[in-house]
């Protein structure tokens, strides 16, 4: 086992974090898939509304590669096809019937797995609607199957503070995430597993499976961030990763045959009126997942899959396709008096310029910008968190100056795009985002030629 | 709180879009935000955010302004007094000081903020809090004594030649409220150069003389003549090592007390805002140019260059390099953003002063030319240390 040190990252110690009980939820009435939330597919629909779905029944195919299929999560009936601006196609609603109709795949067991090929192995996967599980890096996109990747990336963890934890979603799961390893060791030679250092529960567990340790504040335990401590060459920079949870559901789709729904969210936030781990499936109502704990929800924000990377969502929307948490904090839209005067014993702030650095308890923290965009006065804060080592002060500005060769060379695209940047940015001055989108562009014009 | 708000709300329609005032928009914003820190929430990145701003950043510079600021108005009535043959109780000398230097800051700040609001308005940016930071600390880097038409005419040199013909705050890469300071040194010498220094004579009875002049310490070592006689030199006129240290001599307004500018970095080093590479990398860069001088003058006695022979430390206690390595150097614009480059910008800054110092008869002080030289190689030095850090990185493209 190798023990990966980052240098750099940051905790946020906030206020809300879960408990690592696991409370399972009774069935949703109505469950639905977001295209949109999932990057750089673009969805053709298979369905309309009215038509009668079983769980696992293909709801929408990548107009890119028809085989990348995505399934139903739920059997019932679709009753809500929902348009954004320009025709995105937002959310599919299916509503669920008492008695769900399942698709039936083929059952595979161990012993089948062994003499099977890479590439019926690939065909099953895809079929079964999981193959967007995984990512490639560093564009994070659904990875073309016929390449045989340098390493897929494991990580069990994520320091982010409202994320699934292993103990919640492996606790006696552990033989079904050692057949879902062996699906992808067929997939690839090289498998890199990765826990936190400070994970009892995977060292009892999977010790002898877990490659790396990652040791270090948030995002230590990005797969991006273990590729960018353990390459050596670039060959190795379109690695694939998928989660731990995600493992699970790989495995559960070969032993059972049928499409796997579990999924284990986390619901956190110091608005959220219970704070836990849960046991429900995928596409899920936010409603049905706050329903009798939220306490007072009336001004807070839904955030749908972490505070850093997450998308705002609300009472009437869904979980995503990989979203595995749900945080509620205040929207805090409200203007503070002489603010930046104020001693802020309770001010979140990474920096000492608050009396909150002698405050060691966890704060509330809000959705307030607090301040207002500035120019970059490089004070190089954002190089001092970066955790794979960009100098986002100075590669924004090659991004704005339009010298996009500069900017990958500074490493743009190792970005994890875990945010850190845009948080600690006194100038308020979004950051990952400059990041992101220039790496999104640079993505699709390599796609054109 | 609320009667607040509902004056600036109730304003607020002059100044938005075909309001009254409506290019004044960035001075209305600038005050509404003085006051309250606005409601605006994230919109899709990062949900959370730091609630450090540059507000707040840059009022925490003020504060650390606050001790050389205080002790530059005690000095500048206490010399006053002394000078004027009246009382030198406290009450007595802080209110002189007031009057001295009050006239100054009102004045830098009035005519810098007109240009500020006057190119913001323009540019339709919005005002950068940056500018709270150079309107006072260029008024601490003049002698009492200045005229007030001069102050008006170098915070606006200052502010629009060394900052917003390039764009504004961030933009700018020589340090604005030096680059006001060196146009007045060299356009107006004899009121600026640090040969000698003025103090405020307000006698009644001494008509027609209202200044009074003396030789600061750097002039006082300065002077050519055989080495061995410097530290008695500097020690006859009175410029003892714990005198220089403390501050309580003639000389710029914010400038004296090495004590003051001492507690002034710790504070800003503490709360990371000012870099303690410059800082210290300036104390290290004034030890090494000074100290080989230093011992070959002990060595013989006939050294062409009187100064060589100062005591290093008594480089460091002289003249403005406290206060413009804690609080010149260290501004973040136009400094390096890499930290070798910030250890070398530092260094070179403390030997560039010491070297101007000895070996520059026209210039007895030396850290602002330093710092303005340096601050043009800042991006140099970034460049390579940028260059030589993405040597080292597997490629990803």
């Amino acid at each position: 086992m190798i023990t990966i040190r980052t240098r750099k990252g940051y905790d946020i110690n906030i206020a809300g974090m879960p408990s690592h009980d696991l409370e399972t939820l009774a069935k949703p009435a109505r469950v639905a898939l977001l295209p949109e939330k999932i990057p750089f597919v673009k969805p053709r629909l298979k369905v309309k509304v009215d038509d009668p779905v079983k769980v696992g029944s293909p709801v929408f195919e990548d107009k890119r590669n028809s085989q990348l299929i995505f399934l139903s999560p739920g059997g019932g009936r679709i009753v809500k096809i929902d348009y954004g601006p320009r025709r995105v196609i937002k959310e599919i609603v299916i509503e669920l019937d008492q008695d769900e109709g399942y698709e039936t795949f083929p059952v595979i067991s161990k012993a089948r797995l062994q003499g099977m090929e890479r590439k019926k192995l690939v065909k099953t996967i895809m079929t079964g609607g999981l193959w967007p599980l995984f990512r490639e890096l560093p564009f994070r996109d659904v990875p073309n199957p016929d390449i045989v990747p340098p390493s897929i990336i494991v990580s069990l963890n994520s320091r982010e503070a409202f994320q699934p934890v292993p103990e919640a979603y492996l606790n006696d799961k552990i033989n079904l995430f050692e057949f879902g390893l062996k699906i992808l060791q067929k997939l690839s030679e090289t498998l890199l597993i990765s826990t936190s250092s400070d994970d009892v529960f995977v060292q009892d567990h999977l010790n002898s499976y877990v490659t790396h340790t990652c040791k270090g504040l948030y995002p230590a335990d990005d797969p991006g961030v273990l590729l960018y401590y353990t390459k050596k060459s670039p060959d190795e920079n379109k690695s694939w990763y998928i989660n731990g949870q995600d493992v699970l559901l790989l495995a559960m789709l070969f032993k059972t045959g049928k499409y796997p729904v579990d999924r284990t969210v986390v619901l956190g936030g110091s608005l959220a009126g219970e704070r836990k781990h849960l046991q429900t499936r995928m596409g899920v109502p936010l409603n049905h997942i706050t329903k009798e704990r939220a306490g007072d929800t009336g001004t807070a924000r839904y955030i749908v899959g972490g505070i850093f990377k997450g998308y705002t969502g609300s009472k009437d929307s869904y979980m995503g396709f990989y979203e595995t948490s749900l945080v509620l904090i205040p929207e805090g839209d409200e203007k503070e008096f002489l603010g930046f005067a104020r001693p802020g014993f309770n001010k979140p702030s990474r920096s000492r310029a608050f009396l909150s650095f002698l405050n060691k308890s966890s704060t509330a923290i809000d959705c307030n910008c607090h301040g207002e965009v500035r120019a970059c006065i490089n004070c190089g804060f954002c190089a001092e968190v970066c955790p794979v080592d960009i100098l986002p002060q100075f590669t924004y500005k090659n991004i704005l100056a339009d010298e996009i060769e500069e900017a990958l060379n500074h490493g743009l695209l190792d970005c994890v795009e875990c945010c850190l940047c845009t948080y600690v940015c006194p100038s308020k001055i979004e950051l990952r985002n400059i990041l992101k989108e220039a790496k999104k562009a640079y993505f699709l014009e390599q796609l054109q030629s | 709180m609320k009667f607040i708000q509902k004056i600036f709300d109730s304003k607020r329609k002059h100044f938005v879009e075909s309001g009254r005032f409506e290019k004044f928009y960035p001075l209305f914003e600038a005050f509404e935000t003085f006051f309250f820190i606005p409601a605006n929430v994230t919109k899709n990145d990062a949900h959370v955010r730091d609630s450090l701003d540059l507000k707040r950043l840059m009022s925490l510079v003020i504060v650390s302004l606050i001790p050389p600021l205080l002790f530059g108005i005690y000095n500048s009535g206490y010399q006053s007094n002394l000078a004027s043959e009246l009382p030198v109780t406290f009450a007595a000398v802080f209110i002189k000081g007031l009057q001295i230097v009050l006239p100054v800051i009102i004045v830098s700040y009035g005519v810098g903020f007109a240009w500020e609001v006057l190119f913001a308005s323009i540019r339709r940016h919005n005002i950068s809090e940056g500018f709270l930071v150079t309107g006072l600390l260029f008024p601490l880097t003049l002698p009492p004594t200045i005229p007030l038409w001069q102050v008006a005419l170098g915070i606006s040199f200052g502010v629009i030649f060394g900052k917003e013909i390039f764009g504004g705050t961030g933009r700018n890469f020589l340090n604005p409220a030096l680059t006001g300071r060196a146009f007045l040194f060299f356009a107006y010498p004899i009121k600026m150069t640090g040969d000698t220094v003025w103090t405020v004579v307000s006698n009644v009875n001494s008509s027609g003389v209202d200044t009074f002049s003396g030789a600061t310490p750097l002039a006082v070592s300065a002077v050519q003549g055989t080495s061995a006689f410097i530290e008695s030199l500097l020690a006859k006129a009175g410029f003892t090592l714990p005198k220089l240290f403390l501050g309580l001599y003639p000389g710029s307004i914010g400038g004296t007390s090495v004590l003051m500018c001492l507690m002034g970095a710790c504070f800003l080093m503490f709360i990371g805002i000012a870099s303690y590479r410059i800082i210290i990398g300036g104390v290290v860069g004034v030890l090494v140019a000074a100290i080989p001088g230093y011992i070959v003058s002990l060595v013989s006695e006939n050294s062409t260059v009187a100064m060589l022979a100062l005591h290093p430390l008594n480089h460091l206690v002289m003249g403005g390099f406290a206060f413009g390595i804690t609080y010149m150097a260290t501004d973040p614009v136009s400094a390096p953003g890499m930290n070798v480059s910030k250890w070398i910008y530092g260094f070179a800054i403390g030997a560039l002063t010491v070297m101007i110092r000895v070996f520059n008869p026209a210039f007895p002080e030396g850290i602002m030319l330093a710092i303005l030289f340096m601050n043009l190689f800042s991006p140099l030095l970034d460049h390579f240390e940028i260059h030589l850090r993405l040597k080292k990185r597997v490629p990803n493209v």
